[in-house]
Order: C-alpha cells, then sequence, then structure tokens
C-alpha cells in the first residue's frame, strides 16, 4: 500500500511539474509576423513617409460600389445622368441622380468615410511625426503635406455635410460615442489656418518622374482660394488664385511652371500626367492588380470601366473604347448645349453618331460590316442617350497591361484642380471683389479668355453669364458643375427637374450610421435639429 | 496492423478451450457480445451465431456483456462449455456515455449529454455528420447551408451563445482531437462509434476556454477482441428535386411587366403578351432529375486480447440536383483504429482518419449575383435558352469578338437582355465553370500511450494532430455571357490555389478511480496544450493562355511574366495551453457528484487578462435507489440532476490587445507608376480585451416509465458575458472597428427527449422523440449603445434587414410595418401625421400603408421595427422504429417551429424585368382589390416592395420527413449457405415530403457566407435546396 502510494506521489509531481513547466505564458506568445506594433512604429522617415502615403490613400480612395466623388457630383448636377444598367445599378448613384435619396441610401457614408479615414490619418502621423527624428526640411514638407490634405477632406466634408465633428486628433475609445458637431465657421476657420500654416513646408513644384501627384505650393494656394471664394472672401480668394495663375494669364507661371495645355485634348490622354497644366490630381495606376474580391482597394481608376459603353461593338475604324457599365451618360439637353463647342469632340463620346455612321455595330442592318446582319454598335444602358463621357471613358489603350483583371486597373488620373478651373475662379472672385475691374483688357478678361482662345474661341465679357457658360464646358464632368450650382445658388432652379429641393438637397444627409448610438444630430434640412 | 492478428493468444498452462453461445431471452443469437476473462484483459466476442472461444481456467469468472443488455457474469464450468441468455435492459443504464477524458456509467452521469449511437445512424444516407446530429438529440437547432453534396449544416447549442457564426459553431472533438467546424466533414459516418453532445456547462466547462456553444465528441469505431469481423454497406439511388418554383411563364411575364408600366404610366414593353405562350423554363434546363447518390464502406475488424484493430475503407460519390456537370462531390475515407497491449500495465494505440474529397460547386449557392440559381429564377422567360437562327445570333454576338458559347448543336447560347444586371444564360454560366474543382486531403489522428501502474491508476498522454492539405484549380475561359457586371472575360486564365495546415494538441493526463464500500471516486488531473489556425496557401493565376476548356488548361502555358500573378496567405498561430481537474464521486450510484476546473491560456489575450478559470460543479440523486422509495412497476428509475459551470470563448482577431500597424494603404506618385506602400493603425487597441464567458445553470431529470418508456428533462439559463466583437464604430472616428467585450445575452430554454421501446409478439417498436425551446435576449450593450446594425444581413437596395438591439433577441428582422393596403385615394388623402402633413404623399390606391409608428410626421428609417425572428423558437424530430420478423421499418423526420424566413429569392435591383412566382398575379388592381399584395408600379414610388416589410417575411415553420426506410434481413438459412453472417437489403427515401407554407424551394436555411455572412438563418437568396432522393441499399457480413 505505501508502495504504491509513493509510486502515485512521483507520478503525481512529473505530471504536475511538467504541466506548470508547459503552461508558462511564453509558451503562448505568438510570433507578431507581419504585424507592426504601433509603439514599434513610426520611428524613421521611411515610417513617416508610409503614414504620409496612408493619407494620399484616402485622398484617391474611390467606393468598391464602384463610384467617387466626381461621379456623384456628376450626376448630381444638370448636365449628367447616373445610367447604368438599370435603375438601381450603383443605387448610391441612381439615388443622387434622381434626389431621391435617404439618410439611409445614398453616397453619404462614402463621402463621410473617405474623410474621416483621411483625416484620421493625417491626425496619426501630425501626433507623431515630432518625435520622430528625421531631416528638418522633409519633416516640416510631411507636416505641410498631411495637413493641407486634412484640410482638403475637411473643405469636402463641411461642403457636402455642413454639420460635422471637428477633430483635429484621434477619438480615444472611452470617447467614441461622445463626440459632437461644431459650427460650420470653426471648421473653416481651422481649414483656413491650416492651409496658410502648410503652404511654406511646401515645395514650388516637384520631379513628375517621382513625386508627381505630391503636393506643392500652388495646389495648397489653390485649394485655399477655393475655400476664400467658397466662404466668398472674394479678395482672398482672388490673391490666392493670382499667385497660382501666374502674372500674365495664358503665359507660364515663372515660379510654378504652370501653362494651359495648347491642345485641349490632350488633357485626357494618360502620357500627359502632371502637364502643365495640372495643379493636383488623384493619381491612378494600373500596376495594382485591383480585383472584384474588393474593388475599392485597387489604385486603378473605376471611373474609366464605368463610364465605358456596354456592349462596345467596334467595326474597323471605331474608337477604341472598352466595354464598361455605361453610367454618366450626357443628357441631350447638354449635348446640344456642347454640340457647336470645340471641346465637344474631347468631352463627348457620341456613340447615338458612331452608330448611325455604322461605325460601330451594324444597327439596322443597312451598314457596311455584314449587310443584312443587324448588330448595334453597344447595348443601350438606363437613361441612355448615346452621349457618353468622352474625358474618362475606359479605353483599349488605356487599359492595363499587367494581371489580368482590365476592369479595375484603369490608369487615368483625375484632375482635383486644373489651371483651367483657377483661371475662371480668380476670374470669378475678382468679378465679385471689384466688380468694376472686369473690362477688356483686365485681368479677370485675360483669365476668362485665356480659358477660351486655347480652344480658339472669340473672346467675351466678364460676366457672371459668362463665367458659368465657360465652366460648364470647359469642366463638364470633372465633378465642378453640382458644387458650382450651389456656390451660386441656383441649384434649386436648375435642379428642379431632377427633384432637387430647395433648402433640403444643398447639402447630404448625415449617414444614419453616424447617427446610431452616437451624439450626432441629423441636420436640420434633412429633417433633424442641427 | 495486420500484424497483430497473428499473434497466437497466450496459452496457460491450466487453461482449457471455453466454447458457448450468448442468445437473446426468445432464443435468438446475438452477435457483438464481449465475453472478458475476469481479472484479466483476455476477452472475446461472440459471432453473428452469437458463439464465442476464449481459453480459461475451470472456475474462473466471465463476464458477458453488450451495450442494452443486462450484463452476466458465469463461472467456467468443468468441460468448458457455457450457454448465456442475456436480458434486455430496457433502462440502458449500463450503457456507458464519453464524457471528455474517459467514461461514464450513463446512469451516473449529473450533466446533460445527449449521446447519438451507431445503430441510431445506421444506413443513414448522410455525407456529414451535422446532418446526423439533426433531430436526433433535444439542444440543438440545426440546419442545411445547402444542397449543395457535401455542404457542411449550420449547428447552435442551445440558442445562442454569442454574436457571429463561428462563435457560435460548437467544438468537435474527434476521438480527442479538436476539429474546427468546417474540417469535421471528413468523417465517415460508418465509422463512427457514438456522438455525445455536452450541453450544459458543467459537462463541457472540461473544454473550457472553447467550450462556450457546446462540445460534441465523436467517438470512432475500434476492434474487438473476437473473430475477425468484415462489412460491407453501400446504398445506390438518385435524387430529384422535391420542388420546383412557380414562376411565370412568358406570356404572364408579359402581362405582369405590362401591368408595371400601366400604373406608371410608361408605354407597354409588349404588344401581344399573349403570343409569347410558354417561354422557357429555366429552371427545368439546370435541375436534374436523376442525379445519382451512391456510397460504399468496406470494415474489417478484430482482435485478441493483446491487440485491436478497426479499419475500414469508404467511398461516397454524390452529384447535384442543379447544374450536375459543375455540381458533384467524392470522397473517400479510410480508417484505422487499433490498440496494442505489449504489456498487462500498458496500452498503446492510434486513431487515424484520412479522407480525400473533390468538390466542384456551383459557386453562388444561395446569392443574387447571377449564378445558376438566381439566374434561372430571374432571367426573363421570353429569351430562349439559345439562338437556333444565324442572323439573330449576328445580332448578338460581334464578330470582332466572339467569345459566345455554344450548346452541342452549335447554336449560341442567348444573352439576357440589358438590365440583367449579373444574371447569366445559366446553361452557358455552366460552360465557364466546367472541370473547375476543389480538393482536400485531411489526416486526423492521435496516437496515445496509457499505463496503469496499479489498479485504478491511468497515467494517459496523447499527441493528435490535423494535417491538411487543400486547394482547388480554377479555369476561366473568355467568354461573353452578357453585358452585365462581370458578364465578358477577355482573355483565359488559369488559377491554382494550394493550402496546407497542421494543427495539433498535446495532452497528458493523469485519472485515478477507486472504489471502497459503496463510494466510488474518479480524480482526473491534466494538462493540454494546443495550436491551431497556421494554414499557410499560396494561389497563382496565368492569365492569357490559349486554352479553351479546363481540359486544354495547363500552367505549362508560361504566360507573360504581366499576366501572372500569385498571392500568399499566412494564418496566426492560435495557442492555448491549459490545466483542468475533475472530481467524480458517487454513493452506491444514489448519491452524485461532479466538480470541475479548467484553466485556458490563450495567445489572444494580452498580459492583463491572459488566463481564464472554467469552474463547474453538478450533483444528482436517484431517489429510486433509495429504501424508502416505494418498489413500484411504473417509475423505476429516477434521476435528478443539476448543474452550474462557466465555459469561455476567445474567439476574436488575434492581437486586437495591442495596436498595430497595417498595410494596403498605398498610394502613387509619379509617372513611374511605383505604387507606394502605406501603413496605418489597424484599429484602437484594447488591452482589456478578455475572455467571453458564459455561465450556465442546467436542471433536469431522467427517467424510466413502465419499464419502456424513458424521458429525459433539461431547464437551462444561460449567460453570455462579455461577447466579443468588432463593434461597428462611427465613421468619423476614421479608424475601423476594435475588438471588445461588446454584450451580454441570455438564453432560457427547455428540452425534452422521449422514448418507448416495446416488444409485442414478433414486432419490435421503438419511438424516440425530441424537442427543444429557446428563447434569446441580448442583455448589455456597450454604455450608449442601445443597438447595432452591422449589415449581418442585407439586401440590395433594401439595406440592412437584421438588427440586435438591448431587451431583444439577437438579429431581428427590422423594418417597415404595414397596415394594409390602401384602397382608395381618400385613404392615402387622409393618412396623415400630428400637423395634417399627408405621411405617404406618393401613395395611391394598392400601395402599402406603413406604420407611422414614431407618430411624427412622415415616414422615415425611425418607423422601422421589429418583424420576426429568423431563429426558430422550437426545433424536434421523431424516430419510429419498427421491426417485425425479417422486415424492419424507419421513418425519421424533424422540423422547427416559430421562425420567419427572408424571402429574397427575386434580385430588387433588376427592377420589373426580372421574373416573378405566379403570387404575384395577385397584387392589387382596381379590378383585384382584394389581393395580398400591393400593387406592381414601375419605379415603385411608394416602396411596396423597395422598402423592407412584410412583403419578404414568411413564416419558417416546417416538418420534413427525412429519411423513410424499409429493410429484410435474410434469414440464417439462406446467409449461411452464403457463408454470410448477415444479408440485409433496404430501400429508402429521403426528404420525401416537407409540409411547410414557405414558398421558396427549401425553409431549411442555415447561416452561409454567401447570404451576407453573419449569423443570421432564414435569410433565403436563391438557396440550393435538398434533394429527395431514392436509393437502394445493401449491408453484407462475414
Amino acid at each position: 500500500m505505501i508502495k504504491m502510494k509513493t509510486k502515485i506521489k512521483y507520478i503525481l509531481a512529473l505530471v504536475i511539474g511538467a504541466q506548470l513547466l508547459n503552461s508558462c505564458k511564453k509558451d503562448l506568445d505568438v510570433n507578431f509576423q507581419e504585424r507592426i506594433l504601433v509603439d514599434n512604429y513610426y520611428k524613421t522617415p521611411a515610417d513617416a513617409l508610409a503614414a504620409l502615403i496612408s493619407v494620399y490613400d484616402r485622398f484617391g480612395y474611390q467606393d468598391g460600389g464602384l463610384y467617387d466623388k466626381v461621379a456623384i457630383m456628376d450626376v448630381a448636377g444638370d448636365d449628367q445622368l447616373a445610367g447604368g444598367g438599370s435603375s438601381t445599378d450603383i443605387n448610391a448613384l441612381q439615388v443622387i441622380s434622381n434626389y431621391t435619396l435617404t439618410p439611409a441610401i445614398g453616397p453619404q457614408t462614402y463621402l463621410w468615410n473617405k474623410g474621416y479615414a483621411g483625416i484620421y490619418r493625417a491626425n496619426i502621423l501630425l501626433s507623431r511625426i515630432d518625435a520622430i527624428s528625421m531631416d528638418a526640411t522633409t519633416k516640416a514638407r510631411y507636416t505641410a503635406e498631411a495637413k493641407t490634405l486634412r484640410a482638403l477632406f475637411y473643405f469636402d466634408l463641411v461642403r457636402f455635410f455642413k454639420n460635422i465633428p471637428l477633430l483635429t486628433a484621434e477619438v480615444p475609445v472611452s470617447e467614441m460615442y461622445n463626440v459632437t458637431q461644431v459650427p460650420q465657421e470653426d471648421v473653416y476657420a481651422f481649414i483656413e489656418k491650416e492651409l496658410v500654416a502648410a503652404i511654406p513646408g511646401l515645395p514650388n513644384t516637384v520631379p513628375a518622374a517621382t513625386e508627381g501627384g505630391r503636393l506643392t505650393k500652388g495646389a495648397a494656394q489653390a485649394l485655399l482660394g477655393k475655400v476664400y471664394l467658397w466662404e466668398k472672401k472674394y479678395q482672398l480668394a482672388a490673391d490666392q488664385f493670382a499667385i497660382v495663375n501666374g502674372p500674365t494669364p495664358g503665359q507660364a507661371n515663372p515660379t510654378y511652371g504652370y501653362k494651359l495645355l495648347p491642345n485641349f485634348a490632350d488633357l485626357w490622354k494618360v502620357p500627359n500626367k502632371f502637364n502643365s497644366e495640372s495643379i493636383l490630381e488623384i493619381v491612378h495606376t494600373g500596376a495594382s492588380l485591383g480585383n472584384w474580391n474588393d474593388a475599392g482597394a485597387t489604385e486603378g481608376n473605376l471611373l474609366n470601366i464605368i463610364t465605358g459603353p456596354r456592349g462596345y461593338n467596334p467595326n474597323a475604324a471605331a474608337p477604341d473604347y472598352y466595354s464598361g457599365y455605361s453610367f454618366l451618360v450626357f443628357t441631350k439637353a447638354f449635348f446640344d448645349f456642347i454640340h457647336f463647342d470645340p471641346r465637344n469632340g474631347a468631352t463627348v463620346a457620341n456613340l447615338d453618331s458612331l452608330e448611325k455612321n455604322y461605325i460601330i455595330g451594324n444597327y439596322d442592318g443597312n451598314g457596311p460590316a455584314g449587310s443584312g446582319n443587324k448588330r448595334p454598335g453597344y447595348t443601350p444602358g438606363y437613361n441612355n442617350t448615346g452621349y457618353f463621357l468622352g474625358k474618362f471613358i475606359a479605353r483599349q489603350s488605356n487599359k492595363t497591361t499587367i494581371g489580368t483583371n482590365f476592369d479595375l486597373n484603369f490608369s487615368q488620373d483625375i484632375y482635383e484642380i486644373r489651371l483651367a478651373d483657377t483661371y475662371l475662379l480668380e476670374a470669378e472672385s475678382i468679378m465679385n471683389a471689384t466688380p468694376g475691374a472686369v473690362g477688356t483688357g483686365s485681368r479677370a478678361y485675360q483669365l476668362l479668355n485665356a480659358v477660351r482662345a486655347r480652344v480658339g474661341l472669340n473672346p467675351v465679357a466678364v460676366t457672371q453669364d459668362n463665367i458659368e457658360k465657360e465652366r460648364r464646358l470647359e469642366l463638364a464632368g470633372e465633378g465642378h458643375r453640382w458644387l458650382d450650382l450651389i456656390r451660386w445658388g441656383k441649384a434649386a432652379t436648375v435642379l428642379a427637374s431632377k427633384g432637387f429641393v430647395a433648402g433640403k438637397n444643398e447639402i447630404f444627409p448625415i449617414p444614419i450610421n453616424e447617427l446610431n448610438n452616437t451624439k450626432l444630430l441629423q441636420s436640420k434640412e434633412w429633417g433633424g435639429t442641427k | 496492423m495486420f500484424c497483430f492478428l497473428v499473434f497466437p493468444m497466450a496459452l496457460l498452462a491450466q487453461d482449457i478451450p471455453v466454447t458457448g453461445k450468448v442468445t437473446e431471452q426468445n432464443g435468438a443469437p446475438l452477435p457483438g457480445v464481449t465475453v472478458k476473462l475476469d481479472g484479466t484483459t483476455k476477452a472475446a466476442s461472440t459471432d453473428a451465431n452469437g458463439v464465442f472461444a476464449i481459453q480459461a481456467a475451470v472456475g474462473s469468472k466471465l463476464t458477458v456483456s453488450l451495450i442494452g443488455m443486462a450484463t452476466q457474469t458465469v463461472t467456467v464450468p468443468a468441460g468448458g462449455r457455457i450457454n448465456v441468455s442475456l436480458k434486455a435492459d430496457s433502462k440502458d443504464l449500463s450503457e456507458v456515455v464519453v464524457v471528455g477524458y474517459g467514461t461514464q456509467k450513463k446512469s451516473v452521469v449529473t450533466g446533460a449529454i445527449s449521446s447519438v449511437k451507431a445503430s441510431d445512424l445506421e444506413n443513414q444516407p448522410v455525407v456529414r455528420i451535422e446532418q446526423s446530429l439533426q433531430g436526433r438529440t433535444s439542444g440543438l437547432t440545426i440546419a442545411a447551408t445547402s444542397g449543395q453534396p457535401g455542404s457542411s449544416a449550420t449547428v447552435r447549442l442551445r440558442g445562442f451563445t454569442s454574436f457571429g457564426n463561428d462563435k457560435n459553431n460548437p467544438l468537435w472533438v474527434v476521438d480527442g482531437v479538436v476539429i474546427d467546424n468546417g474540417g469535421i466533414g471528413y468523417l465517415n459516418q460508418n465509422d463512427i462509434e457514438s456522438i455525445e453532445v455536452l450541453k450544459d456547462a458543467a459537462s463541457a466547462a472540461i473544454y473550457g476556454a472553447r467550450a462556450a456553444s457546446g462540445v460534441i465528441l465523436v467517438t470512432t469505431k475500434k476492434g474487438k477482441a473476437g473473430n475477425i469481423s468484415i462489412n460491407y454497406s453501400g446504398y445506390y439511388g438518385t435524387q430529384a428535386p422535391a420542388k420546383k418554383l412557380d414562376m411565370l411563364n412568358a406570356s404572364q411575364y408579359a402581362t405582369v411587366r405590362n401591368q408595371a408600366a400601366s400604373a406608371a404610366g410608361v408605354a407597354l414593353p409588349y404588344a401581344d403578351p399573349a403570343s409569347y405562350g410558354v417561354g422557357t423554363d429555366w429552371q427545368s434546363l439546370i435541375f436534374n432529375d436523376a442525379a445519382p447518390k451512391q456510397n460504399h464502406e468496406v470494415s474489417i475488424s478484430g482482435g485478441s486480447d493483446k491487440a485491436t484493430f478497426y479499419t475500414s475503407f469508404g467511398y461516397t460519390d454524390i452529384d447535384g440536383i442543379v447544374a450536375t456537370p459543375i455540381s458533384k462531390f467524392n470522397r473517400a475515407n479510410i480508417r484505422l483504429n487499433s490498440t496494442y497491449k505489449p504489456a498487462k500495465w500498458i496500452t498503446i494505440g492510434e486513431n487515424l482518419g484520412y479522407s480525400h474529397a473533390v468538390t466542384s460547386g456551383i459557386g453562388e449557392t444561395n446569392r443574387e449575383y447571377g449564378g445558376v440559381l438566381s439566374s434561372a429564377i430571374n432571367l426573363d422567360p421570353i429569351m430562349p435558352a439559345v439562338i437556333d437562327n444565324p442572323t439573330a445570333a449576328a445580332s448578338v454576338y460581334n464578330p470582332n469578338n466572339p467569345l459566345g458559347f455554344k450548346d452541342d448543336n452549335g447554336n449560341f447560347y442567348s444573352i439576357p437582355a440589358g438590365g440583367f444586371q449579373e444574371m447569366k444564360n445559366p446553361l452557358a454560366y455552366q460552360k465557364t465553370r466546367l472541370g473547375n474543382y476543389n480538393w482536400d486531403h485531411n489526416i486526423i489522428g492521435n496516437a496515445f500511450v496509457d499505463i496503469e501502474p496499479v489498479k485504478g491508476l491511468h497515467v494517459r498522454s496523447t499527441l493528435g494532430t490535423k494535417l491538411a492539405f487543400y486547394g482547388g484549380d480554377t479555369f476561366t475561359p473568355a467568354f461573353f455571357l452578357g453585358n452585365g457586371p462581370g458578364g465578358v472575360n477577355a482573355t483565359a486564365t488559369l488559377s491554382r490555389n494550394l493550402n496546407y495546415l497542421i494543427n495539433y494538441n498535446f495532452e497528458n493526463t493523469v485519472s485515478y478511480n477507486r472504489v471502497f464500500d459503496k463510494h466510488n471516486i474518479t480524480l482526473l488531473v491534466g494538462q493540454g496544450a494546443y495550436k491551431d489556425n497556421n494554414a499557410r496557401g499560396v494561389t497563382s493565376t496565368y492569365g492569357n493562355i490559349p486554352a479553351t476548356t479546363f481540359d486544354e488548361a495547363s500552367f505549362r502555358y508560361n504566360a507573360l511574366a504581366a499576366s501572372r500573378t500569385t498571392s500568399g496567405s499566412d494564418g496566426t498561430d492560435h495557442r492555448v495551453n491549459s490545466l483542468f481537474s475533475r472530481l467524480q464521486y458517487n454513493y452506491a450510484e444514489k448519491y452524485l457528484f461532479t466538480a470541475l476546473i479548467r484553466r485556458d491560456g490563450s495567445s489572444r489575450f494580452g498580459a492583463n487578462h491572459k488566463f481564464g478559470y472554467f469552474p463547474s460543479a453538478s450533483v444528482g440523486w436517484v431517489p429510486t435507489l433509495e429504501d424508502f422509495f416505494p418498489k413500484n412497476n411504473v417509475l423505476t428509475f429516477l434521476k435528478l440532476r443539476g448543474s452550474y459551470g462557466v465555459t469561455g470563448q476567445d474567439l476574436i482577431g488575434d492581437f486586437s490587445y495591442v495596436p498595430t500597424v497595417g498595410p494596403g494603404r498605398n498610394y502613387t506618385f509619379g509617372t513611374t507608376e511605383t505604387i507606394g506602400i502605406g501603413y496605418s493603425p489597424n484599429a484602437p487597441a484594447n488591452p482589456d480585451l478578455k475572455w467571453e464567458e458564459t455561465r450556465q445553470t442546467d436542471i433536469g431529470f431522467e427517467a424510466t416509465l413502465l419499464n419502456n418508456i424513458t424521458l429525459n428533462f433539461d431547464w437551462y439559463k444561460k449567460k453570455t458575458i462579455g461577447i466579443l466583437q468588432n463593434p461597428p464604430v462611427p465613421g468619423y472616428t476614421g479608424s475601423g472597428s476594435f475588438a471588445a467585450n461588446v454584450a451580454d445575452m441570455e438564453n432560457t430554454g427547455v428540452e425534452l427527449e422521449l422514448g418507448y421501446r416495446k416488444k409485442i409478439g414478433d414486432f419490435n417498436i421503438g419511438i424516440n422523440g425530441n424537442a427543444s425551446f429557446f428563447k434569446n435576449k441580448v442583455t448589455k450593450l456597450l454604455p450608449g449603445v442601445t443597438f447595432i446594425e452591422d449589415n449581418t444581413a442585407s439586401f440590395q437596395t433594401l439595406g440592412a434587414i437584421t438588427r440586435t438591439t438591448l431587451g431583444r433577441a439577437y438579429n431581428e428582422f427590422y423594418g417597415y410595418q404595414t397596415l394594409g393596403i390602401f384602397q382608395t385615394q381618400a385613404e392615402v388623402d387622409s393618412y396623415v401625421g400630428p400637423n395634417g402633413t399627408k405621411l405617404q404623399p406618393n401613395a395611391k390606391p394598392g400601395d402599402l400603408k406603413f406604420a407611422n409608428l414614431n407618430g411624427d410626421n412622415a415616414i422615415t428609417v425611425d418607423d422601422r421595427t421589429y418583424l420576426g425572428n429568423p431563429a426558430p423558437k422550437m426545433s424536434y424530430g421523431l424516430t419510429i422504429n419498427v421491426a417485425y420478423k425479417n422486415f424492419d421499418f424507419t421513418a425519421f423526420g424533424s422540423g422547427v417551429a416559430g421562425n420567419t424566413i427572408f424571402q429574397g429569392l427575386r434580385r430588387l435591383d433588376i427592377g420589373t424585368q426580372a421574373n416573378w412566382q405566379t403570387k404575384i398575379l395577385d397584387s392589387w388592381s382596381p379590378s383585384n382589390t382584394g389581393a395580398t399584395l400591393p400593387r406592381l408600379v414601375q419605379g415603385d414610388p411608394n416602396g411596396n416592395y423597395s422598402k423592407f416589410n412584410s412583403v419578404y417575411l414568411e413564416k419558417g415553420d416546417y416538418f420534413r420527413l427525412r429519411t423513410i426506410q424499409l429493410g429484410y434481413t435474410f434469414p440464417k438459412s439462406i446467409t449461411e449457405k452464403l457463408k454470410m453472417q448477415k444479408l440485409r437489403v433496404y430501400v429508402l427515401s429521403e426528404n420525401l415530403f416537407t409540409i411547410t407554407k414557405y414558398s421558396g424551394y427549401d425553409p431549411e436555411l442555415g447561416v452561409t457566407s454567401d447570404a451576407g455572412g453573419g449569423a443570421v438563418f432564414s435569410v433565403d437568396r436563391g438557396a440550393y435546396p435538398q434533394a429527395r432522393s431514392f436509393l437502394f441499399g445493401l449491408n453484407v457480413g462475414f
């Protein structure tokens, strides 16, 4: 009996001992692998650059549902319709195109999250960069870039939503549901302050090959000009635009090198990225192998595929369009408006005319290609007008050569700000600041007519009406029209036929998810109390 | 392993050969009875004639036992011939159940454990183990996720333990090896000896850290000492769809579309609806009414007193009933279980299963994005399946882009009109996936050594592993299937995916059992170390290869570097270390007590909360054994039991307790198109993240009435504290969601199991039924949060359709309440808010009237409410066995009640172009004002069909006759001539009928990621229905 007990004791001791050895905490420490701890990061200049890139990432971010800010602004305006495959295809665009959006359904979640994720990432960098030991000029430049991007995100958010929280640091988990909105004046004041502080840290120019797309002084000043103009601070706006546009309209800016491209159509050619007219562009590349698992993660430009015509059937000499989803089509009214303007060819891809001339398809069986066979040149989508967005339409020549997923990897850039835009905005600012100083030969006159002269049009007088017409023609399909109409106070009249309701549709509703469980309030325009 | 067979049985000098026959009381021979020589490990088992042979000394004792029979001990007489007649033990009290790290006599178990034995599962044509549990035991809610052969089912034990899908999956333990939920499909049904469902926390707590959602223990068959037995069992048959949807035919479709257009005041799309006739019946083109299904298994088992073995080979081959050429499953299994005793005090052995499965799937089994089923449901019936007119084909297919598919007659398949989105001609789509398959190899098993240095003391060490290799080959030809998204694939691509996984667990236990007087004590201490989730994989894709079919495709076509893509994946090791101990005590099998505690440490938590403690205790009392209990024939056995225990869960993302930065936030600078790699924090960290804890109280009883009726009853209350989730966070934080202990939830329920067994003349009747009810309620959410709307289930254009709210059940349907249909414009005009504003200004007669629940002046999202619970309140099952002479009959059915189904078969963003079921014919029109459905109008200005309301919800109650079987066992006189021990033939039907009011294919809708992920039952987006089959089977024993 004693013997057995001793045996048991030994065995128990052995087993328990083994357990203690086995169960020490160390055994549970799993290798972090590719995961980098925040505490170990933000130490080197390379870390700072990666953090800065993450902010730019949101600047270029397009929704995985295949739309972006430009698409939203385009279809919200009077010149374009959502189109697509059906009345609910990319529903976020449909509901803004026909003004049936609600706090639950619409593109506002994308606009909101895009901005605030960018602001979060900028806040992260700005709160940590001071502690990183690196070259002072580079540090100042990164700081300035992050501040400028943060200001840009806020400028969009305050214009789209009016009543927004102003967050300049990370929100601790404990405060997550306690954030409140601030008056819009506070946001504008913050944006101005940030941009003014950032401008000195930015370079005049960047080498296009390696840094094209990064922020420059000119880009931040143009943005500040837009902010002032939006606030109706016309003289301040004109001053900023003047720095950007240079002393002689039509001539190159001696400091920044900005100059209108001689040929309007060249603006939409991919090899002309970072051209002299480009002040700030959203860069896309065909090299990221973006795929359908997460279309929003591609670095390619989704605007291209959605504006391509459906079921494109080219004949031998047809343009090299690539079949897409037929969104953002121009209205007949706009086509009539631009029909005889020199910019028509580059702006509108007229599939209707291509088909009737048998350049594509053989729609009535009477054309040259396989006579007798009826074959449409393309498949009409929803809202089809036959007038596609030529500036961004998907093209075989722009198709990526990398990977197999061509649809999501077009590499065309999008202009956030280009010189023709700032020319016209300066003219508009001057006209409002000093209404008497816009006569023939004045700076405002030169600015407006430099834009016209580039496409071979005769000069016209600087009037509100002429500026409006010029912006509508020059910037069609680039996401400016709706914001212009809001700024001019003309949205309610011009967009009434689309369903725009005055006193409501000037802003987007706060996305419903933001109201769930939080202290945020819906704007009055959308039935709320803010 | 066969070498063990040639070991001669040890012959000892004083032993004589003992032979005998074991019979039932009626004289029928009993095969498979264990005859064990007391005080030794020497044993034999009886053959089909009930005959055994063993070496034993005269005067020594033999124990004769068989599950379901009362054990007898007999003394070896001189001459060595013994005949034993065993009595049926109707109480099953000698039955043994597996309780985790050991077994226990059923009569002394204090926890709530349900078992399913091999005999219950024999000849049931199920492919996966979840299905074999469905309807068999109480406490489980099980629903198939798809009728795709080889698909898993969703298993929920006692309601919902946590949020999310994975966290509600029970823990599967096969012969002591922890298997992930998806991986459990490797098991061959016929190899299973028993399945035990540990329902209450007191039983499950021995698996502490991962036991919160219940534990299911599977034990595979072992060899028995005695003769070698060889068994074959198999079946062959065909399957067909049980139901076709009543879709509109072409002329009905044209009529309805005209009606919608006319209501909207736009031009009618069809001039003469009647001229289209019946049109295309897409369903009949993809359904197979004779899809074969077969299964074969051969097992060989046997052993001696020194060694036993069980080995089997199984093969299953099933064709799906939907798009058969791309819906197939086959699996081969090999199993080898053996034990060996090199000395009296040591046993070594292994349980090893290998399986290889090859699956072709239709891809989208419960999705509305252009798979074969959703296309067949949504496509317009006017569209022909093929274009047999070349001129017409030329108008569809561009000769410069000849990517269209032709049928066997050389005709192009038709393509859907614009607006049909991802919908594709299912016949053409099928061709694009032809040949693609996924495969897996699983080697799962353990090796153990068990040392018994002194009687009753076992020191056991087990090393278990799961080694899995899996992947797939996918070829996508260049194709043109339509103008919608995904309709064109410009270049042919071939993709290969390869993965491997090695999980292991290493467990060491010491147990000691001692009986003195009437005290019976078993003490167990143990330690375990576990590692899982370390899958590693790569995928390589070659684009632009010149192949047009899967057979032609090969990686030998050296695609250009730019057309090759690869990606890799890495799992993160999940490690758990555990210590546990358990005390089981009973006094005279009358007073029962079990207590245990387990401590687990997990790699998923930080230093603050790395370890969790999971204690439990349970007690039982058997009053029928008390002297004071009156002896009677009514209540022959009663056991009362109660338990309380705590279990845990650590299923949350790895490293959520520390803040990490993540990649993929990239941007490109410059014309060189060099992508800059951006990093930013993934989410705020939560260093206080800790174990999710589930506390459960269980009170129950087991009783035997009138010797024939067994009754089990349990009541439980289960409360989960600190449910782990990445909660939806406001977008303005910009940071993404973080991991937190976000909620508490409570489930209460009752479970009932009832059994009846009776022999009346030549009839042997057995009836088993069970029913479970549960109620689920969220009792706490994060401060300031009153509900969670995380798009767990959402539907195009409707948005989120469920919401989890404090004080209500987990994920209830949430939408607009309807108050009927407006019959007149006056009704519309008089439906106003408090200030007189018209609530539905756009409504017309025939539109739905939505309830203005918040009493303001508009119908807004704030007027939504709870419209039903997707999870069934009740699950039940019923089995009836009747044997008469050589015939046997089994009927087995199960069902659920009290749930609501979201019927989302129709794709909404296709507008009025998508086809309808015939019930749309009863939509409101001025001539049909008593309609059940609101009016149909293009654009749907009132949101009758585009605001989520009860139009989409239906009752989910059903009862399904799962199997009905009739068998015939050939009499001895014939089998002996054939040198067989057993020969049985049977016919069987699965899913012969389902009683339900549900209008979709199949009311049984488990949780699928296709249906929007999350954890929501009963969301039907065109789920692959389960087949009805007719099978012929054969059992042969040698």
